[in-house]
């Protein structure tokens, strides 16, 4: 296990160095992913301005939303971005290399690709945590909650991109099938979260994990619910183990495309 | 004449092999109902709690604004950037300036190609929908609309591959355009009224969206509001204007280029 760890954190670390080599365009992937993202601080903001508060959520809530899912994104795709190349791997034959590695074939796929913008994600992720807490004049239970909340989000980031990606495994058109899938999880969890009532609350918190990103959190955050930290923590251990049985059941399905790929 | 054959060949030809994988056109659609049919079901929410007009729209205004967004994007046109920076790293332009064609004109012609038939076949799809789920506005039955639609998604067209073209030509001077392509989208994403609908924009971004190309490429999503009687002839006078200024910038970036790359074989 440690051994497979200490692989990982090696393999992070030369994508890492590897990346950064080519310095100028690390440093504009970075910054320039960090000022993009403040797109959507703008418009919820006057989306805030224009309709009011909603269900209780102020402009203030939308940047530790914004906060929560930009960071549990960037940190999630910063250690094992390589996910993401799944449907890429299945496609090409990419995929055989993996599965030749003596290595944990999740980690090692995971690990397999960095991409230098998750840093300007994670950079604008804490800006906005900080701006939060500074705001609010946040407690250090609070903060000690949001560290707690970022790890959890981190890990359902990871569960739903695993489970999302190992279904490239069942289409003959992978790529384009997971980005859909993908973008059905991650357009709610940048949504105003006090839109989500009723039935679209539950449909996004059990079905389709969006809420448990950015709007949970914000909603423990702000009002120290233990009820809502034991439901997320809940989830995020379901989430953390049914992707991980899904991709190791999905593998068996792999059929190599051999596109002689070895070693590329 | 024989630029006209050319690229009527090209947009054809994808055409015709994009109709035979029906798959990818499901997968087109279900992207649509990803990123629009969500929103709009959190809107139809938000317009409800508050008590139906926001802003001085009702909710099936802003609902077809978001629409035409949402239905244009479809068209992928902004891969454009994304094909020419492609090129210029794998070294493809060489081949591509080789040919008999302008190689600007023949990205343009491929793009539009490869997403016209989604395109047209979800925007078909998607009015049907709408127009039975959310009713038809009554903006969207005065002559005004019905004889400026085509012409302004027309404008749009042209003036979004003008931007694009720009940004993707920039990969011969500059590295990585990826950040100036997402600032720019975004730029666009905000402007056209994606998430938040024109008539809920602040005063400042009013004007940033009339004034600025970003804007003026996403003006179909005008054409539903009551403003728009008034502001039509100078929407789509601006938009010309845009495209006009811009393609002669990305033709004069083009010509530039093409003395900038060495050809040598092999």
């Amino acid at each position: 296990m440690f051994k497979e760890l200490r692989f990982a954190l090696y393999a992070i670390k030369k994508n890492i160095q590897n990346n950064v080599e080519l310095r100028t365009s690390f440093l504009m992937n970075v910054g320039g992913m960090a000022v993009n993202n403040i797109a959507f601080i703008i418009l919820w903001v006057y989306f805030v301005k224009s309709v009011g508060v909603i269900n209780g959520w102020t402009a203030l809530d939308i940047i530790a939303l914004q906060g929560f899912t930009a960071l549990s994104y960037g940190l999630a795709y910063f250690l094992f971005a390589g996910i993401r190349k799944l449907p890429d791997y299945v496609a090409t034959g990419g995929l055989d290399r993996f599965i030749l590695s003596p290595k944990n074939l999740l980690l090692r796929i995971g690990t397999s690709w960095f991409v230098p913008s998750t840093l300007g994600d994670t950079l604008f992720g804490v800006i906005c945590l900080v701006i939060y807490g500074i705001i609010t004049s946040v407690t250090l239970y609070q903060i000690a909650l949001m560290v707690l909340l970022i790890i959890l989000s981190t890990i359902i980031f990871l569960g739903v991109s695993t489970a999302i990606y190992a279904m490239s495994l069942f289409f003959t058109d992978p790529e384009s099938v997971t980005n859909s899938l993908y973008e059905i999880f991650l357009t709610p969890a940048i949504f105003h979260g006090g839109a989500f009532q009723g039935a679209t609350r539950f449909f996004f918190t059990f079905i389709i994990p969006s809420l448990l990103v950015g709007a949970l959190p914000v909603e423990i955050i702000r009002d120290i619910s233990m009820s809502k930290l034991s439901i997320l923590v809940a989830l995020a251990i379901v989430w953390l183990i049914i992707p991980v049985a899904m991709f190791n059941k999905a593998i068996k399905k792999y059929e190599s495309s051999n596109f002689m790929t070895f070693g590329s | 004449m024989r630029e006209i054959r050319i690229a009527s060949k090209i947009i054809s030809t994808l055409t015709r092999d994009r109709m035979q994988y029906p798959g990818r056109l499901l997968v087109d659609a279900f992207a649509m109902i990803a990123r629009c049919g969500i929103l709009l079901l959190l809107y139809s929410r938000v317009f409800q709690l508050n008590g139906g007009t926001i802003g001085g729209i009702t909710f099936n205004v802003a609902a077809w604004s978001m629409f035409f967004y949402f239905s244009f994007s479809v068209f992928r046109l902004r891969d454009i950037s994304k094909a020419i920076m492609q090129d210029v790293r794998s070294g493809n332009v060489e081949t591509l300036f080789n040919k008999p064609i302008s190689y600007l004109l023949y990205r343009v012609w491929w793009q539009i190609g490869m997403g016209l038939f989604s395109f047209v076949a979800i925007t078909i799809v998607g009015v049907v929908v709408l127009v039975l789920i959310v009713g038809l506005p009554t903006t969207m039955t005065t002559t005004i609309f019905i004889l400026t639609i085509i012409p302004v998604f027309l404008g749009a067209t042209m003036l979004s591959l003008a931007i694009y073209s720009i940004i993707g030509l920039l990969a011969f001077w500059i590295e990585e355009i990826t950040p100036i392509f997402w600032i720019v989208d975004k730029a666009v994403m905000m402007l056209g009224g994606s998430f938040l609908p024109f008539a809920l924009f602040p005063d400042f971004m009013k004007k940033l969206t009339v004034y600025s190309p970003f804007g003026a490429s996403q003006f179909m999503t005008h054409a539903v509001y009551d403003s728009w009687a008034e502001q039509w002839v100078f929407m789509l006078g601006a938009q010309a204007v845009w495209t006009i200024a811009l393609s002669l910038l990305a033709w004069t970036m083009f010509m530039k280029a093409r003395q900038k790359v060495s050809v040598n074989g092999g």
